[in-house]
Parts: C-alpha cells; sequence; structure tokens
C-alpha cells in the first residue's frame, strides 16, 4: 500500500504540466534520435547534460528518461526501413523486421514493434515499481566489500563477457579506469595525472568520454569510411496489424518481456543477449508454416519478441541503478552522471533521501510509455522523414550539438581539443572491434569502486580476507569467478567432446 | 570473417595500449603509496591499471602477430579511409576548439559546420566547392548553432561563449 501511495505521489509530480512538457519533449527527441542513424540515446543525454546546471532534478531526470525510451522505440523504426540498427538492441529488429518491409509489411513490422515496446514496457515498469523498493532495502544491509563486488561483477560482464573478445573487453574497461583516474582522488584528494594542467583537476568529464566516443567518433568513421554507402529505403505501408498479426504478436510479446526483464535485473547488462535469446525462442517455438518466413518473408514473432524483450530490459536496468547505483549500459552509466551533478548518489539510500524523485521518475515511465505509443503509431510517417536528411548535415549538425554538450558542462575550449582525441580513440575502436561500453562504465564507475574498495580494506583492517568473511561477497565472487569460467569451460568441453566424436 | 586489417594497424594498437600502460606506471611512481588504515592506498590502483594495460597491450600484439585479433567482425564501411574527408572535419572540430573564445560560439560552429560539411560531402563522391554551395552551407550552419546557442544562453541560462554578452551573439 505504501509503494502506492508513493507511486501516487509521484504521478502527481511528474503529471504537473511542466514536468509533463519534459517528459514529452524528451520522447519526441529520443523518438527522433532513435531514428536518426549515428547517435543513440547515450550521447544525447550526455549532449544535453549541461542542463543540470540549471533545470531541476526531477524535471531533467524524467527529461533523460523519455530520451532514453523514446530511442529504444525510434531505433526499430531505422531498423525496420533501413536495416540500418542504430545500436546493439535493435539489431536482431533488423534481421527479421527489414525482411518484412521488403515483402510490403512494413506497417506491421512497425506496429507490432511500438505495442511490443509499449506492453513490454509497462509490465517492466510494474516490476520495478513493486520490487525496486524492495531491492533498495537489501541493498541497504550491503557494505563496501558487497559493493565492491557487485561492481566487480558489471565490470566483469560488460567487458569480459558481453563483447565478442574478453582481451578486447578488458583492454577498453582498463582505459575507462584510467581515463576515470584523472583528476583528484576522493579520499585522499592528491591529484593523480593531472599533467599540471588545472583543467584535469576535476577530472575528465563522462560527457566529453561519451560524446567523442560516441558523436564525434561517428561522423569522422563515416568520413572515413562511410562516405559510398548507398542505404536502400524501404516504402513505408500502412501502420496496422491483422487480426492474425495480434494473435501471433502478443504471445512473443509476453515471452519477449520475461526473457528481457531478468537481464536488465542484473548487473549484467546489455541488451544483445535477450534480444537474440528472444528471437531464438521464437524461431524454436514457431509452427512449420511460421518458421519458413523466418530469414524469408519476415516473421512477425521475430520482431514481436526481440522489441518487447529489448524495452523490458531497458526499463528494468532502471533497479540495479536507482537501487545499487550501478549502471549496466551506457546511457544508464551516463544517467548515472547525471544524478551525479546534482550531487545525488543513487542506491538504496535513493528511495529514502530523495524519494520525491525517485517516484516521480517511475511515474513519469508509465506516462512516458503512452506518449511514446501515441508519438509512435499514428506519428511515424513524421519520424520517418527524418531519414531525408543528407547525411552531410546531420553529422556535421551532430559536431555542433557534441560542442555545446562537451562547452558547456566546464566553459573550457580544452576539453573541445581532448573532444577531438577521444574522437580519434572512437574511430580506432570502432573500426578494430573494441566495445565502447566498458570504457563508459569503466570510468564512471572505477572511482566509485576505487572508494568502496579502500573503505573496504579499512573494514578488514588493510585485510583483503574481509571479501570472503561475508557471506554476500563471498557468494558475489563465486558469480564473477562462473561468469567468467563457465563459458570458456563449456566451450572447452564442448570442443573436446566435437573431436572425441570425429574420432 | 572476409578479411582483416592489416596487423600492422593492429600490433601498433597493442603497443599504444602498452604504452599508456607505461605511462600510467611512470605516473604511478609520483603518487603517494600512503595507505593508511586500509592498506590500500592512492597509488594502488593506478599501479593495478597499469599492469593490466601492459598486459592487454602484450596480449593484443601477439594476437596481432600470430593470426590476428581473434573473433573480429568485419569492420563496417569501405576497406580503404577516406582521408582528405578525415583532414576537413578534422580541421573543422579543431578551428572551433581554438577560435570558439575568440569569436563566438555561433561564428566558430558555423565554421566546423561548413568544414564537415566539406569533408562528408567528398566522401560521398559529391564534393561541391562552388561558393553558392559554401553559402548555402554557412547559412545551414548557422540556422542550427544559433537557435541552439539561444536556447542554451536564453532559456538555459548557460554560459556559451559569444562576441557580445547580450546572450544574442
Amino acid at each position: 500500500m505504501d509503494v502506492f501511495n508513493q507511486l501516487l505521489q509521484g504521478f502527481v509530480t511528474a503529471a504537473t504540466p511542466v514536468n509533463l512538457l519534459w517528459c514529452l519533449v524528451g520522447c519526441a527527441l529520443g523518438t527522433a534520435i532513435g531514428v536518426l542513424p549515428g547517435i543513440g540515446p547515450a550521447v544525447a543525454v550526455a549532449m544535453l547534460l549541461p542542463i543540470t546546471a540549471k533545470v531541476e532534478a526531477t524535471a531533467s531526470m524524467i527529461f533523460f528518461a523519455g530520451i532514453y525510451y523514446g530511442a529504444m522505440y525510434g531505433g526499430s523504426t531505422t531498423s525496420i526501413l533501413l536495416n540500418t540498427p542504430g545500436e546493439t538492441a535493435s539489431m536482431v529488429t533488423a534481421m527479421e523486421g527489414n525482411r518484412m518491409a521488403k515483402s510490403g509489411r512494413a506497417g506491421a513490422a512497425l506496429a507490432t514493434s511500438a505495442v511490443g515496446s509499449f506492453v513490454a514496457g509497462t509490465i517492466a515498469t510494474v516490476l520495478v515499481t513493486l520490487f525496486a523498493p524492495i531491492v533498495a532495502e537489501l541493498a541497504v544491509k550491503l557494505g563496501p566489500p558487497e559493493y565492491f563486488m557487485l561492481m566487480l561483477l558489471a565490470f566483469t560482464t560488460v567487458s569480459a563477457v558481453l563483447g565478442k573478445s574478453t582481451l578486447r573487453g578488458l583492454t577498453a574497461l582498463f582505459i575507462g579506469l584510467a581515463a576515470g583516474l584523472v583528476g583528484m582522488d576522493q579520499i585522499s584528494g592528491q591529484a593523480r595525472y593531472t599533467g599540471g594542467v588545472p583543467e584535469l583537476l576535476d577530472g575528465i568529464e563522462i560527457v566529453l568520454v561519451a560524446v567523442g566516443l560516441f558523436a564525434v567518433a561517428e561522423a569522422m568513421y563515416a568520413v572515413l569510411y562511410e562516405g559510398r554507402v548507398v542505404e536502400d529505403q524501404n516504402r513505408m505501408s500502412k501502420v496496422y496489424m491483422t487480426k492474425k498479426d495480434w494473435r501471433r504478436s502478443w504471445p512473443a510479446w509476453l515471452r519477449g518481456t520475461a526473457i528481457g526483464v531478468p537481464f536488465g535485473c542484473i548487473p549484467a547488462g546489455g541488451t544483445e543477449i535477450p534480444t537474440f535469446l528472444s528471437y531464438a525462442t521464437e524461431k524454436k517455438m514457431a509452427r512449420d508454416d511460421v518458421k519458413a518466413e523466418f530469414g524469408t518473408a519476415g516473421a512477425i514473432e521475430g520482431v514481436a519478441g526481440p522489441e518487447a524483450a529489448n524495452n523490458a530490459t531497458v526499463t528494468t536496468a532502471m533497479i540495479p541503478l536507482l537501487t545499487l547505483g550501478i549502471p549496466t549500459s551506457n546511457t544508464t552509466a551516463i544517467l548515472l552522471g547525471a544524478f551525479q551533478n546534482y550531487g545525488i548518489q543513487p542506491g538504496p539510500q535513493l528511495f529514502t533521501t530523495s524519494s520525491g524523485l525517485v517516484w516521480a521518475l517511475i511515474a513519469s515511465l508509465y506516462i512516458g510509455n503512452a506518449m511514446l505509443l501515441v508519438l509512435n503509431l499514428p506519428m511515424v510517417g513524421l519520424w520517418v522523414k527524418l531519414l531525408k536528411i543528407p547525411k552531410p548535415y546531420l553529422y556535421a549538425g551532430i559536431l555542433i550539438f557534441a560542442t555545446v554538450g562537451v562547452y558547456g558542462m566546464r566553459q573550457s575550449a580544452f576539453d573541445l581539443f581532448l573532444l577531438y582525441g577521444v574522437g580519434v580513440l572512437g574511430v580506432v575502436m570502432r573500426r578494430f572491434d573494441f566495445p565502447t561500453a566498458p570504457v563508459v562504465v569503466g570510468m564512471i564507475l572505477g572511482p566509485l569502486a576505487e572508494a568502496q574498495l579502500r573503505n573496504a580494506m579499512s573494514i578488514g583492517e588493510g585485510s583483503a580476507i574481509v571479501f570472503i568473511q561475508r557471506p554476500v561477497s563471498l557468494v558475489l565472487i563465486l558469480v564473477v569467478l562462473a561468469v567468467l569460467l563457465l563459458p570458456r569451460l563449456a566451450r572447452y568441453w564442448s570442443a573436446r567432446s566435437q573431436l572425441a566424436w570425429k574420432q | 570473417m572476409i578479411k582483416q586489417p592489416p596487423s600492422l594497424f593492429q600490433t601498433l594498437i597493442g603497443i599504444g595500449v602498452a604504452l599508456v600502460g607505461l605511462g600510467l606506471a611512470l605516473g604511478a611512481i609520483g603518487i603517494s603509496s600512503t595507505a593508511g588504515y586500509g592498506g590500500v592506498g592512492p597509488n594502488f590502483l593506478p599501479w593495478l591499471i597499469a599492469v593490466a594495460l601492459l598486459l592487454c597491450g602484450g596480449f593484443i600484439v601477439w594476437e596481432s602477430r600470430s593470426g590476428g585479433f581473434r573473433s573480429m567482425d568485419v569492420p563496417t564501411g569501405a576497406p580503404m579511409a577516406y582521408w582528405p574527408g578525415f583532414v576537413w572535419v578534422s580541421a573543422g572540430l579543431l578551428a572551433n576548439a581554438a577560435l570558439i573564445t575568440s569569436i563566438g560560439f555561433i561564428f566558430s560552429c558555423t565554421l566546423c559546420f561548413v568544414l564537415a560539411v566539406q569533408g562528408l560531402r567528398g566522401a560521398a563522391g559529391r564534393a561541391d566547392r562552388r561558393p553558392v554551395a559554401w553559402l548555402k552551407d554557412v547559412l545551414i550552419g548557422m540556422a542550427i548553432a544559433a537557435p541552439v546557442y539561444w536556447t542554451f544562453t536564453q532559456f538555459l541560462a548557460i554560459n556559451l561563449p559569444g562576441i557580445t554578452s547580450t546572450g544574442w551573439l
């Protein structure tokens, strides 16, 4: 009942005209950003972080959440019509959605994707409402050793497990951690790696790294390698689902949601695994006639399931962010940065110290989902027009927004030179298949993890035994080890059994 | 996997990562090791990351010399880079960084926009250096930069450099 009352209070705050407007602008902007190839929600939120200097915390968090969800909705439009997924979350949607569009069923693909996102987003928001306070209550009992281990788990999954190469993932993570070292040490106040540059005493801005890695690098990559790529846009058809489409879609939405929810809740991040898992499930469960549509004419289940899984994961990713202060993706890492700009540290105390903000944010998720359904079903034709913007103007325009985002944070021209350097780094990383999420997560979580490590060691009076003396910490160590070792052992056993079978 | 980029670049990346690690290690020498009660001082993480990056760099070099990066996706886009376009975009970004405080946000960003458009258009094989095309790009650049500037200075009260103190130019 208490949860219900607090949620109602959240609705009262979120439904003020000003906050509704922020939510609407965020959702619309997010959808536009999702539709436009080249920029994702992380960079959009990063570029707009300077507004935290003036806009009130609740309003700006509602705005950023709108961008976050809006981009998820918009991303599927580009995937279906252009077959160029804006980000990993829409990769699976592109597989079947694009085939449906090529067979003249773009409208049905867009509709199932939007309604599926709404269904999954709403169910996941209900789960956030019910479970986030419980997780927060449990999290209060965690101390520095457990927090450090949770962060270690996040580092491990983001870098070593989710990417294709553990080595490249770890390299990206350590580069992020190294960037996080620059500036004053949180505990002793000692300057580290500032090289006598006063601008670096405050550290490197997360906005700068995110905008450089995603926006500037994207423009540089486009000019270097993608200038002559010609995109073939599929024809739009009426955004409408037949009775049969509905019948085929709703079980896929529910299955997708069930798959996506747990992946968002654990500090393992990423939408790749749940979306691919949902796609594989739909394909496996399909009847023979439907199975034949997969990879040929395009099966609606192959769009409905992964889209639902994607949105469910993205929504429940709010649970580790709000209750533990652990971001599990680029965008949640930037959202954590937004909280920090207000001097708010997400974590178990957030539900007591900033309860008004948290519940307004959760309420805005319900409102935003409804807004996005309207923005993405009847108004989809409007967003599609954005795809007509010539690429040179689009990428050059992104550079202007990158400038305002980075310069606006600290009013430092030095940061703009640094931005150029990070952009070049981003190009190299993209060309050589280094993941970027570990850099951002490492940079933002690194200083927090270091502080937790040092506090934990103080509790253990200088002994690392403290990490295995506490049951939760010990379990987390075992989970980290399992996450690291099990996939490798499974691969090894599989290779051995195949070898034995051949012999 | 169709064709990997030349492994020389991969080796250079490995060397670069190792050099970053080395730089961090050199920097860590000057960081205090005062550990206090916890036994872990401000130099612990720098040393840890330095060693990790040295190891990562070493492994990357080894991978590059023994068949190239493992499990690597084929990079999207053209196999060869279009460097003239990159020079235009770089010129735009660096000019923006160098001039933003002296000529103001609107003009500096417009300059960045115009130079970047030149590069991107050249990359698409549609280079257009006629004065009318430049003029059009300048106008479009200003039409984006000016409202962005006004939104941030007037509505959000965020300080961006201008050539006047009015917040309009």
